[in-house]
């Protein structure tokens, strides 16, 4: 590296800088700004002006609501649905597309459909498909022998729409992810495995599964993140309703700080989902570089 | 990686099958019904066979401005591709070059900036925007996307250029080039590919945006995601409308899945899987 000499990494610090300065000012910047509103309230009359220093007011106020701790739950709750019907579903077809048969390519692509498509319109389209007495879901599952459901009017079934949704959506990531992930394991331990008279079941949880971990463990961690900032197909579908059954944290921001216009306490909000969201990336980050090293 | 026998081949297209069927029938639905005369928009069972119309395209041109609105998400898009390809892959360069134990945790403090959630941030945006009369502009989007574009680009022009042969940079030295012509003439050019790819992730993901979309533009500024919600009113919902607006949406990703499909794992997986 005879030309990277220390005047040379100067000029790399520059290189990196306009891209540091632009992401510090777009994002840490509003985040120390949402810190110093969430101190603050607000007179409904003057909306953008902050106004009187409350303290710790509004996070003892959404500390103590049962709204608040509500919709934590409903957020943890939506990511467990969504993120363990995605796990065994994606690993799954990751499964079947990985045969060596032909057609796997074909369909691999057309499953990759659904990730690139705008969470609006994943929305709009499942809407159409619970929308009540109309919808077609309904009249699928009839034959099936099941339902009618009241997919999002009704406190049960609110909940599995929107996951159902997200469902569709992101399973493909987790098959995307576990098929690469199948395809780059060497074959030896496999065949080992079979000379030694094992059912496909056992190979795979004893042999491929162990192998495969670290890269499941990579993409929960990711969808995970996603998950607890679901907002998009909420909004089309329920818009946290009926009732509160489907508030999520980001719905309850949200409401806070644009049908309440209560900035403050949506701002306090806003920064204890930024500590968890950090917490998540962390752990993220952790498992990633635990990944490096075992490969 | 296991000859399999025939009652299992069977056994895996048609659970394939099952899985396809499932997967694809929203999409049917989107284009089908983007097309579908009115009356029986909800007929059951499905009309398979039908006189396919283009009044929804046609309505959603005329009724509403939606040529503007796809302008508007087109000029946010292009304007915040550029921008972060610019700031991004000069970024990358110096962190894939540099050697420092810290410059690891500088790549993941960039990546980390494109995981928090939008609406913890949108509140202060507002506010400033408001302030600064950005409100309801392009360039308030394009700044905005741009904090999540350029972690992206960041992270995925760094893999392209680690894979680019030092040696070349070497000779480029010894011939006399400074960095900034290393970087332009060799470094770049042998990375284009990484280049293409961000920017069709940059692209997608800013003509897919929504939340930000909404709550900081009104009709000036409006995108098309945006403006297909708007077709959603409770008390008469224009399935015709929405679904053709849907069906423009979704075609840039639909394209980028079929046509680069092999760059995805690498762009939304985060180094997850190698």
């Amino acid at each position: 590296m005879a030309y990277i000499r220390k005047r040379n990494r100067n000029i790399f610090l520059v290189f990196m800088m306009p891209a540091v300065l632009v992401l510090f000012g777009t994002t840490i910047y509003p985040m120390i700004y949402a810190g110093y509103l969430s101190f603050r309230s607000y007179d409904l009359a003057k909306l953008f002006v902050p106004r009187v220093f409350v303290g710790w007011a509004n996070y003892q106020e959404i500390i103590a609501s049962s709204e608040f701790l509500h919709t934590l739950t409903v957020t943890f709750k939506l990511m467990a649905m969504t993120l363990s019907v995605q796990l065994v579903l994606g690993v799954g077809i990751a499964l079947l597309v990985t045969q060596r048969l032909p057609g796997m390519g074909i369909a691999r692509t057309l499953l990759l459909i659904p990730m690139m498509i705008s969470p609006v319109i994943v929305g709009l389209v499942w809407l159409f498909l619970y929308f009540p007495e109309l919808g077609y879901l309904n009249y699928f599952l009839s034959f099936l022998g099941l339902g009618p459901y009241a997919w999002i009017t009704s406190t049960d079934w609110a909940l599995w729409a929107i996951a159902i949704a997200d469902i569709w959506q992101w399973t493909p990531f987790i098959m995307m992810g576990t098929a690469a992930a199948l395809t780059n394991l060497s074959p030896e331990p496999f065949e080992a495995a079979k000379l030694d008279g094992n059912s496909a079941w056992d190979v795979f949880w004893r042999v491929t599964l162990p192998q495969i971990r670290p890269v499941l463990i990579s993409l929960m961690f990711l969808r995970a993140i996603d998950a607890f900032k679901i907002y998009d197909i909420i909004f089309v579908l329920t818009k946290g309703g009926p009732g509160d059954t489907t508030e999520v944290l980001s719905m309850y921001i949200y409401r806070q700080s644009f049908t309440f216009w209560r900035m403050g306490v949506g701002a306090a909000a806003s920064f204890v989902s930024l500590i968890i969201i950090v917490v998540l990336i962390t752990l993220f980050f952790k498992s990633l570089n635990r990944e490096a090293h075992q490969a | 990686m296991h000859q399999l026998t025939t009652s299992n081949k069977i056994l895996v297209y048609l659970l394939l099958a099952i899985v396809l069927i499932v997967f694809m029938t929203p999409i049917y639905i989107i284009v089908s019904s983007s097309i579908k005369p009115t009356p029986i928009m909800f007929q059951k069972p499905p009309a398979m066979l039908f006189e396919p119309t283009w009044d929804h395209y046609i309505n959603l041109f005329t009724a509403r401005p939606f040529g503007k609105f796809i302008l508007n998400s087109l000029i946010v898009a292009l304007g915040s591709t550029a921008f972060s390809l610019f700031f991004g892959s000069l970024a990358a360069y110096a962190i894939s070059r540099i050697r420092h134990k810290r410059m690891n945790d500088v790549a993941f403090w960039i990546l980390s900036m494109r995981m928090f959630p939008p609406i913890a941030v949108v509140v202060p945006y507002y506010i400033i925007f408001k302030a600064s009369g950005l409100l309801d502009t392009p360039l308030a989007l394009i700044i905005i996307y741009s904090t999540a574009n350029i972690p992206l680009t960041v992270w995925l022009m760094k893999g392209f250029f680690d894979e680019v042969p030092r040696a070349l940079e070497e000779a480029a030295s010894i011939d006399g080039y400074n960095l900034l012509q290393i970087f332009w003439y060799v470094t770049l050019p042998l990375a284009a590919p990484g280049l293409a790819v961000s920017a069709v992730f940059c692209f997608i993901f800013s003509w897919n945006e929504f939340i930000f979309a909404l709550m900081l533009t009104g009709s000036n500024a409006q995108t098309a995601t945006v403006a297909v919600m708007s077709f959603w009113s409770s008390d008469a919902v224009q399935w015709g409308r929405i679904m053709a607006g849907s069906f423009i949406i979704l075609i840039p990703g639909v394209i980028f899945v079929l046509t680069c499909q092999r760059w995805l794992v690498r762009g939304l997986t985060m180094g997850s899987v190698k």
